[in-house]
């Protein structure tokens, strides 16, 4: 349905993102606390590792079973937490609705430290949980910011700050559960981390990120009407009620992925839609994938600075979205 | 207390002829007066000052007969020194020695629970660097409860620790006695591994995620007597989290876990990124009990000869 004009601007600002996309997932697999050579690491990487390039076995290693998985973990974190906040924000009509600051983030949290706590040996518990903990948390933050007047962001902005502390206390409630040797570890990822790369689970993050992303883009056209109002875009055929409850779902198995993998990462369902539709206009059959490649580079080049910044140290990556995000939002703010 | 009560009455008469001007060097008197009374009391000085690992001077009772230890390896030395019976409350980490656990627990190393420890009435509470609390220290002093702080960097400061509780409980002879049985055993492993190649070895604190022993931890001293080399030796800090690039990088030939006392079955397997590393393929990861090597106390030396006997068995036989 979309208008030529529209459509080459959508095709236009993609594939420009995806080739930011692809020259940071080249670029930032260069970088790293052990230096490698880069002539034959870029060898190495155009040959989709089916050749050395003259690099050691431990080097080859580092680039293909540590730095490329974690680096495409990223991606699929950063994309998915950009893409469940443009969904949010279209579907309740508020630019400050994101996973983080509703507190979505800390139910995908809880319900991944309670698959910690009973279900330890069983990873995929984790993300199962964290969708379930994600899902409750947005129906809850939903019911509560719907007052006689609708949602008004100002509702809907207490009801995530409500939901967030409550389950902050929860959080801090679960970890008494823990032993003192595993709180350490948890901690850090409550920041969100990305250095546990599960193997296992990397294609299930790529999959749900991806089938997230189209499923929403396809459902863009009908968000665009929501933003009209509900009532409106009822009058203009949208099933308003289908289309809320696939945001829903869809958003919250985005959020619940990602956390499941890496802790709350904050910021990125922020930043990134803001960016994307202060660059490319609030069409979200643009914004919506433009958010989805734009948060998979951000968070790439955040955890690059995590690894490298005090190497061979890590920090956590939340801390570097949060650093980065936080003053870009201001500066965001006060120019539009 | 007759002493006390003949001076307090010639400073009131003479406070009656005396204008309120001079009242402030009345009470310098009336100080003065009351700490030289002290000299009667056949125990010698009421209190002392000792000097703790944080470099505050810290006075206390000269008899500690009531204390709590906010640390599992502080809760280990105040048993090992004979003092369990002046222990009255410890933290809920602190499971040994076995008679530990019929102590009250006051919260975590973390969160200690201020409340319960003013009920139980201590005279000093031993507070280990690790659980970073300035703010409670503060607090503790309000309450006029003395706060030691232990902060050992290496298997010295483990000793000095030990000396420290000693000297505070009143076991000094059982501390010193203590102290040199464990340098004694240390002694021992050093010259057992002395003509040995120190092996490259990587500790692994916690897998998931990547936690080792760096610079400021008494553990990579305890590696470096066992006869190993650590390669993460140089990192700054105690327990930093750890790149695992940077692990696979510095191909240790053996990897240390940390693992089966307090971590249970946790932590007992290496990361992935180590899989192909000479240590593992050697054969060459070896479990060692954490509490044996994340507690700075007596039981470290334990850690120091299952680390030693483990990397270099033919030096033990």
């Amino acid at each position: 349905m979309m208008n030529r004009v529209t459509l080459r601007k959508t095709v236009i600002s993609c594939a420009l993102l995806a080739a930011a996309l692809l020259f940071a997932v080249v670029f930032m697999s260069l970088l790293g606390s052990e230096p490698l050579p880069v002539r034959s690491s870029l060898c190495a990487l155009a040959s989709f590792g089916s050749t050395s390039c003259g690099l050691t076995s431990d080097q080859f290693d580092i680039l293909f079973q540590i730095r490329l998985p974690r680096i495409v973990l990223a991606a699929a974190v950063g994309g998915s937490l950009a893409t469940a906040g443009a969904g949010y924000q279209a579907l309740l009509r508020n630019p400050l609705a994101e996973p983080y600051l509703l507190g979505i983030s800390n139910g995908a949290a809880v319900g991944t430290m309670i698959a910690l706590v009973f279900f330890g040996a069983n990873e995929w518990t984790r993300p199962l949980l964290a969708f379930t903990g994600a899902l409750l948390a947005t129906l809850a933050v939903y019911r509560l910011a719907r007052g006689r007047a609708g949602a008004t962001p100002e509702r809907l902005i207490l009801a995530g700050v409500i939901v967030t502390t409550f389950l902050s206390s929860v959080i801090v409630f679960v970890t008494t559960l823990m032993d003192a040797t595993r709180i350490r570890s948890f901690t850090f990822w409550l920041l969100g981390d990305l250095s546990g790369t599960s193997k296992a689970m990397l294609p299930v993050t790529i999959i749900i990120a991806i089938a997230g992303a189209l499923t929403l883009t396809l459902n863009a056209r009908s968000l665009n009407l929501l933003m009209l109002g509900e009532r409106d875009a009822f009058d203009l055929g949208v099933e308003v009620g289908r289309v809320r409850v696939v945001v829903f779902l869809v958003a919250s198995l985005l959020v619940g992925s990602s956390v499941a993998a890496s802790g709350s990462v904050g910021y990125v369902g922020l930043v990134v839609p803001h960016l994307a539709r202060l660059s490319l206009g609030s069409d979200n059959r643009i914004s919506i994938p433009a958010a989805a490649l734009g948060g998979a580079v951000f968070v790439i080049v955040a955890d690059t600075i995590a690894r490298t910044v005090i190497a061979p140290r890590e920090l956590p990556v939340g801390a570097i979205t949060a650093l980065i995000g936080a003053p870009l939002f201001i500066y965001l703010l006060k120019r539009a | 207390m007759q002493p006390s009560q003949h001076s307090r009455k010639g400073v009131q008469a003479l406070l009656s002829r005396t204008s309120l001007k001079l009242l402030p060097a009345c009470t310098l008197l009336l100080t003065l007066a009351c700490a030289s009374i002290p000299k009667t009391v056949p125990d010698g000085p009421l209190t002392r000052t000792l000097t703790d690992d944080a470099g505050r001077r810290v006075v206390m009772p000269a008899r500690v007969d009531r204390v709590i230890s906010l640390a599992p390896n502080l809760t280990e030395i105040v048993f090992a020194v004979g003092g369990g019976a002046q222990l009255v409350g410890r933290t809920s980490y602190c499971d040994y020695p076995p008679e530990a656990k019929s102590v009250a627990a006051v919260g975590d190393t973390m969160h200690p629970s201020l409340e319960p420890i003013i009920a139980l009435k201590p005279q000093v509470v031993l507070i280990s660097t690790a659980s970073q609390l300035e703010v409670f220290t503060q607090q503790l002093q309000n309450q006029n409860i003395a706060a030691f702080v232990t902060d050992p960097h290496d298997l010295e400061g483990v000793f000095r620790s030990i000396e420290q509780v000693g000297e505070i409980l009143g076991k000094k002879a059982q501390a010193a006695t203590l102290v040199q049985t464990l340098r004694q055993r240390t002694y021992a492993v050093e010259q057992a591994v002395k003509q040995k190649q120190p092996v490259r070895v990587f500790y692994q604190l916690s897998g998931e995620p990547l936690y080792t022993a760096g610079r400021d931890s008494f553990t990579t001293d305890l590696m470096r007597r066992a006869g190993a080399m650590s390669v993460t030796a140089d990192v700054p800090g105690a327990w930093p989290k750890y790149s695992s690039e940077s692990a696979l990088a510095a191909k240790p030939d053996a990897i240390i876990l940390a693992t089966g006392g307090s971590m249970g079955s946790a932590n007992s397997t290496v990361i992935e990124a180590l899989r192909q590393s000479p240590a593992v393929l050697q054969g060459r990861v070896y479990k060692i009990n954490d509490d044996h090597l994340t507690r700075p106390g007596p039981r470290a030396v334990d850690g120091l000869e299952e680390m030693a006997r483990a990397l270099h068995p033919d030096a033990f036989k």
